[in-house]
C-alpha cells in the first residue's frame, strides 16, 4: 500500500511514476509529482519506481476559470 | 537582405559596436541602448543581434513592425503602443527595451557598428 | 438628433488615476463630473470598488433593479490601460441584478475601459431612463460628452458595434480607437441580458466582442433606453497612466511577455485555444457538467473536445481583447455560418468558445455537437444573452422535460430533452423575439421554479433540488458535488455561484491539499480575496495562473504563483508609487469584499441562509445518479459514516450520504465565516471593520442591526 495525495491505494510490484498517473488516470497536464517530499522530473516519470509504503503527491496545480 | 550577422570567436567584447550604434540611434554612448549586446561569458562573448526573422511582426497587435524596401524589419514608434510583446517573443533576444523609452528598438541593418570592429566578430551579409 | 452635449477639460491621468468621474442621468439628460476623492482610492481603491460605492450611494433598500435610481457603473481601476503586463484592459460593471436583486459584478474586456481612462474618467455612471433609446457618445480628444437619440434599426450586437464603429471611426485606421458597448434583442425580454464590449480587430478587419455576462446587466441596459455607448480615443501609448515607475512595468510585463513565450505551448495553450483547453481535462476528472449536473463527464465528450475548437478557430493572431495581452484568449471561429435563425446562410464570426460556453451549451444540454455550441454561442453573444445562464437554466428546462414537469404544449411545442439542438436554438431565438415558451426561460431558474411549482404542479423538494441557482444566480459550468470547498467557493460568494471568487476543485478533491475545515476556510478566504483585487484593479484573472513561471512548483505556495503575486504587487507600486506588499494586497480586497457583503445585507439578503445551495451542487439528487457513481457513494457511507451499503436501499444510502454532506456544508460555513471575521450568520463583525479601517458610520448602521 502506498499513499498517493494523503489517501491509501494499492502499490504494485515495479510500479513507476508512470504507472501511477495511468492507474489514477491523472490526465492533467500539469502535475507535480513528489515521492516522500522530493519532486520528481518529468524525464524520470518512465523510470522512477515507487516503492511500498511511499508517501506519494500527484499535485494538479490549477486554480480554475 | 543585408542582415548582421556574427561570429563570437573573434569577439574581444571591447564593445565599441555598442557604443557606436546607440551613439547613432540615441546621441548618447551607452551600451544599454544598443540595438545588438556583446555580453563577457567564460568563453567567447556572446553577441546578441537581430536575424531580421520577423517573428515579431506577427506578434504585434498594432502592426507597428513591418518590412521595409531592403526586407528589414522596422518599429513604426508612431503606431507602436509600446507593449513589448515583441521583446518578449523575439527569438534572438534581439528586441531590446530601455526605461528612458516607451517603443522597443531594434538593428536596422545600418552597417555602423560593422566598421568599428577591429577583428570582425560582426559582419553584413547578403541573405 | 443630439438631446444633450456636454463640454469638459481634458486631464492628465497622475499615476493610475484621472481623480473625476463621469455621471450621466438619462431621466433628465444631468451630465456632471464627480470628484473621485482620497476616500475612495484608500477605501475602494477603483474598478468594482468606485461601482458598489457609487451604487451604494445612489440606491436604498427598497430600489429595484428597474427602478430609475438603479445605475450602471463602469469602471476600471488604476492599473487598467497599462500595454505591457497580459490582461490589463478589464472593465468592471456594477448594477442592481434584477436576477438576484443585489449588486452584480461582471469583468469584461475590449476597449471601452480603457479609452474610457484615456478620455480622462475613472469611472461612468449611468442613472435614470431615458424616453426613447439613446446612444451616449464620449470622444475622449475633443472632451465631448453627447447624448443623442438613436437612429439604429438593428437589435443585435454584432450589428450595432459595427455601424457605430463605422460611424464614430473617421476611417479604417481610426476603427481601432473606437469601441462600443451594447447588447442585443433578448435583453429587451429576458432578465439574463449580458453587455458587449467591443474592439477592433485590425487584422481581420472586423469588430470583435466581450461580455459582461453576468447577472442581467445588459436587461438593466436596456430597462434605461440604452442603445449604445460609444467611445473613441486617439492616441494610445504604453504610458498614459503617468505611472511612478514606467520602467518597472516594462521589465515586469516583459517578464511574462517572456515565460508565455517559452512556457504556453508546454502548459494551458491558452494562445492557440483560449479557456476551452480544459473541456476534456473536466471531463476526465468527472467534473464537466453533464445533463444539468447529474454527470461529470460523457462518453461523446471527445466530439466537443479541445481539439475539435481549436481546428475551428483561426491560429495565429494576436488575440488580446487588449493592448499588451500576450495570453491571448480571445478566440474567435472565423466564417461561421449559422444555420437557423435572423443570420442564417451569413458569414459571422463568433467570439470563443471559451470553456464555459463549451460547457454550458454543449454537455450541460447534452449537446456534444461542435457547431451546435458555436451556433448558440453566435447568438447568444449578439442577442445579448449570457451564455452561463442560458446553458444552465436550459438544462434546468431540459431536466424538467425529461421528468414530465414540462411537455410540449407547455412549451409551445418544443421539445426540449437533453440534446436537442434545435428546440435549445430555438429557445433561444424565442429569448430574442421575446415570445413562447423563451420569455418564461429568460425569467431565469429562481422565477422558474415558481412557476412550475405553482402553475405546473411540480415537487418542490425536487425543482429546489435541481435547479442550479443561488441568490438568483445561475451556476457556472463545474460539477463541485465533490469538492466541498469548491461547494463553499460557489455558495459563500458576494454575488452568487460564479467561480471567480475561488476554483478550488483540484486543490481540494484531487490533491487533498485542504483536508482540514480550517485548511478550507483559509482557502476561501484567501482566494476570493486575492481574485477580488482583480476586480479593484482593471486585471484579467487568467494571466495569473493559466501560466506559471517554470520553477513554479519549487516554490513553498505552488497554489498562489507566488511570483506573479509579486508581479502585481510590483504593478500596482509602479503606477502608484506607494509601497504595498502582497498582504496589504489582500487587505484592499478585504474592504471591498466586506463592503459587498454588507451591501447585500442591506437589500434584505447576504444572510447565512442565502448562502446556502440545490443539493445538485453537493451530492446525487436521484437515484440515477446515485447508481451511476454507486462504487464511489457505497465507499463513502462505509469509510466515513461506518455505514454497512450491503444491507441499505438505494433511498436509505441516498438519505443517509445527504444528511452527512449537508452538515458538512453547514460545518464549512461556521469556519469560513469565523475565517472572514462575520458571524455565524454571516455578517461582518465591527472588530472586523475596524481593523479594516471600514468602520464607516454608514456601514456600522447596517450590521449593528444584524449582530
Amino acid at each position: 500500500m502506498i499513499m498517493v495525495n494523503g489517501r491509501e491505494f494499492p502499490w504494485e510490484e515495479g510500479m513507476t511514476v508512470k504507472r501511477l498517473l495511468e492507474l489514477k488516470q491523472y490526465t492533467y497536464p500539469r502535475i507535480t509529482v513528489k515521492i516522500n517530499g522530493e519532486i520528481i522530473r518529468e524525464e524520470e516519470y518512465d523510470t522512477r519506481t515507487i516503492n511500498d509504503g511511499d508517501n506519494v503527491q500527484c499535485l494538479h496545480l490549477m486554480a480554475g476559470g | 537582405m543585408k542582415v548582421l550577422k556574427k561570429n563570437p570567436e573573434k569577439c574581444i567584447a571591447c564593445h565599441a559596436c555598442e557604443e557606436t550604434c546607440s551613439k547613432l540611434y540615441f546621441k548618447e554612448e551607452n551600451r544599454e541602448k544598443a540595438c545588438l549586446r556583446i555580453k563577457e561569458t567564460d568563453s567567447y562573448p556572446e553577441i546578441t543581434t537581430c536575424t531580421q526573422c520577423g517573428v515579431c511582426i506577427d506578434i504585434c497587435p498594432v502592426v507597428a513592425l513591418s518590412r521595409d524596401k531592403r526586407g528589414i524589419v522596422r518599429v513604426e514608434k508612431k503606431k507602436c503602443v509600446g507593449c513589448f510583446m515583441c521583446v518578449g517573443f523575439c527569438p534572438e533576444q534581439a528586441m531590446f527595451m530601455h526605461d528612458d523609452y516607451i517603443e522597443p528598438f531594434k538593428c536596422v541593418s545600418c552597417g555602423q557598428c560593422v566598421k568599428v570592429c577591429p577583428t570582425g566578430a560582426i559582419y553584413m551579409s547578403e541573405e | 438628433m443630439i438631446l444633450k452635449e456636454y463640454k469638459y477639460e481634458l486631464g492628465k491621468i497622475e499615476r493610475g488615476y484621472n481623480n473625476r468621474s463621469l455621471y450621466i442621468n438619462l431621466s433628465d439628460n444631468t451630465i456632471k463630473e464627480k470628484e473621485v476623492t482620497q476616500f475612495m482610492k484608500d477605501k475602494f481603491i477603483g474598478g468594482k470598488g468606485f461601482g458598489l460605492w457609487y451604487l451604494w450611494n445612489a440606491v436604498t433598500p427598497e430600489t429595484k433593479w428597474n427602478d430609475p435610481e438603479n445605475e450602471i457603473v463602469i469602471a476600471h481601476g488604476p492599473i487598467a490601460g497599462i500595454t505591457q503586463y497580459p490582461g490589463s484592459g478589464k472593465s468592471l460593471v456594477v448594477t442592481l441584478s434584477p436576477l438576484t436583486h443585489m449588486p452584480m459584478d461582471s469583468n469584461v474586456g475590449g476597449y471601452f475601459g480603457p479609452y474610457l481612462k484615456f478620455s480622462g474618467f475613472d469611472a461612468l455612471e449611468l442613472q435614470g431612463k431615458a424616453e426613447k433609446d439613446v446612444i451616449i457618445f464620449i470622444d475622449g480628444n475633443k472632451g465631448i460628452v453627447q447624448i443623442m437619440e438613436s437612429d439604429i434599426e438593428e437589435k443585435d450586437s454584432h450589428l450595432i458595434a459595427e455601424i457605430l464603429t463605422e460611424r464614430f471611426a473617421k476611417d479604417e485606421e481610426d476603427k481601432k480607437n473606437v469601441s462600443v458597448v451594447s447588447t442585443g434583442s433578448a435583453a429587451d425580454h429576458t432578465l439574463v441580458g449580458l453587455l458587449n464590449f467591443s474592439f477592433y480587430d485590425i487584422r481581420r478587419k472586423a469588430v470583435r466582442l466581450k461580455q459582461a455576462g453576468r447577472g442581467g446587466i445588459g436587461t438593466v441596459f436596456r430597462d434605461k433606453k440604452i442603445k449604445a455607448l460609444v467611445v473613441r480615443f486617439e492616441g494610445t501609448k504604453g504610458n498614459l497612466n503617468n505611472a511612478a515607475d514606467q520602467g518597472k512595468i516594462n521589465r515586469t510585463g516583459i517578464k511574462l511577455h517572456r515565460e508565455i513565450c517559452l512556457l504556453d505551448d508546454k502548459q494551458n495553450r491558452m494562445r492557440k485555444i483560449g479557456t476551452a483547453n480544459i473541456i476534456e481535462i473536466m471531463d476526465q476528472y468527472d467534473l464537466l457538467p453533464t445533463h444539468n449536473y447529474k454527470f461529470g463527464s460523457h462518453k461523446d465528450t471527445y466530439k466537443i473536445s479541445s481539439d475539435k475548437f481549436q481546428a475551428r478557430v483561426t491560429q495565429g493572431l494576436p488575440d488580446g481583447c487588449w493592448y499588451g495581452c500576450s495570453l491571448s484568449c480571445a478566440k474567435a471561429a472565423d466564417d461561421f455560418i449559422p444555420q437557423t435563425g435572423p443570420y442564417k446562410g451569413q458569414k459571422v464570426i463568433v467570439d470563443g468558445p471559451e470553456y464555459e460556453n463549451a460547457a454550458g451549451l454543449g454537455s450541460n444540454i447534452g449537446v456534444f455537437d461542435r457547431d451546435g455550441v458555436l451556433e448558440l454561442n453566435f447568438y447568444c453573444d449578439t442577442y445579448g444573452v449570457d451564455t452561463i445562464s442560458f446553458g444552465t437554466l436550459t438544462a434546468f428546462i431540459m431536466e424538467c422535460y425529461e421528468n414530465g414537469i414540462l411537455d410540449k404544449e407547455k412549451t409551445g411545442g418544443l421539445e426540449l430533452y437533453f440534446g436537442n439542438k434545435e428546440a435549445a436554438l430555438e429557445l433561444l431565438h424565442q429569448m430574442a423575439r421575446g415570445e413562447g415558451f423563451g420569455k418564461i426561460a429568460g425569467l431565469g431558474i429562481r422565477r422558474m421554479k415558481e412557476i412550475f411549482i405553482k402553475e405546473y404542479g411540480a415537487d418542490p423538494d425536487f425543482v429546489n433540488d435541481i435547479g442550479m441557482e443561488q441568490k438568483g444566480l445561475e451556476f457556472s459550468e463545474y460539477l463541485c458535488k465533490e469538492s466541498l470547498a469548491q461547494q463553499g467557493g460557489y455558495g459563500l460568494t458576494n454575488k452568487g455561484p460564479q467561480h471567480d471568487e475561488a476554483w478550488l476543485i483540484f486543490m481540494d478533491m484531487v490533491n487533498n491539499q485542504i483536508p482540514t475545515f480550517e485548511d478550507k476556510a483559509e482557502a476561501l478566504h484567501y482566494f476570493p480575496m486575492f481574485r477580488t483585487w482583480f476586480g479593484l484593479m482593471g486585471l484579467c484573472k487568467l494571466p495569473w495562473n493559466d501560466i506559471v513561471p517554470e520553477n513554479n512548483k519549487y516554490t513553498d505556495e505552488p497554489a498562489k504563483i507566488p511570483e506573479h503575486v509579486q508581479n502585481y504587487v510590483d504593478l500596482y507600486n509602479g503606477i502608484t508609487g506607494k509601497n504595498i506588499d502582497k498582504h496589504e494586497l489582500i487587505r484592499q480586497s478585504e474592504r471591498v469584499y466586506n463592503f459587498q457583503r454588507i451591501f447585500n445585507i442591506r437589500m434584505g439578503y447576504g444572510k447565512r441562509i442565502h448562502d446556502k445551495i440545490p443539493y445538485r451542487a453537493m451530492g446525487p439528487v436521484t437515484e440515477e445518479e446515485y447508481l451511476s457513481r454507486q462504487e464511489r457513494y457505497d465507499k463513502q457511507l462505509k469509510e466515513l459514516l461506518g455505514l454497512d451499503p450491503e444491507n441499505m436501499t438505494t433511498q436509505e444510502k441516498m438519505a443517509a450520504l445527504r444528511k452527512y454532506r449537508e452538515e458538512q456544508y453547514e460545518k464549512l460555513t461556521d469556519a469560513v465565516y469565523a475565517r472572514r471575521g462575520w458571524t455565524k450568520d454571516g455578517v461582518p463583525t465591527i472588530e472586523k471593520l475596524k481593523e479594516l479601517g471600514m468602520d464607516i458610520p454608514e456601514l456600522i448602521e447596517v450590521v449593528k442591526k444584524h449582530l
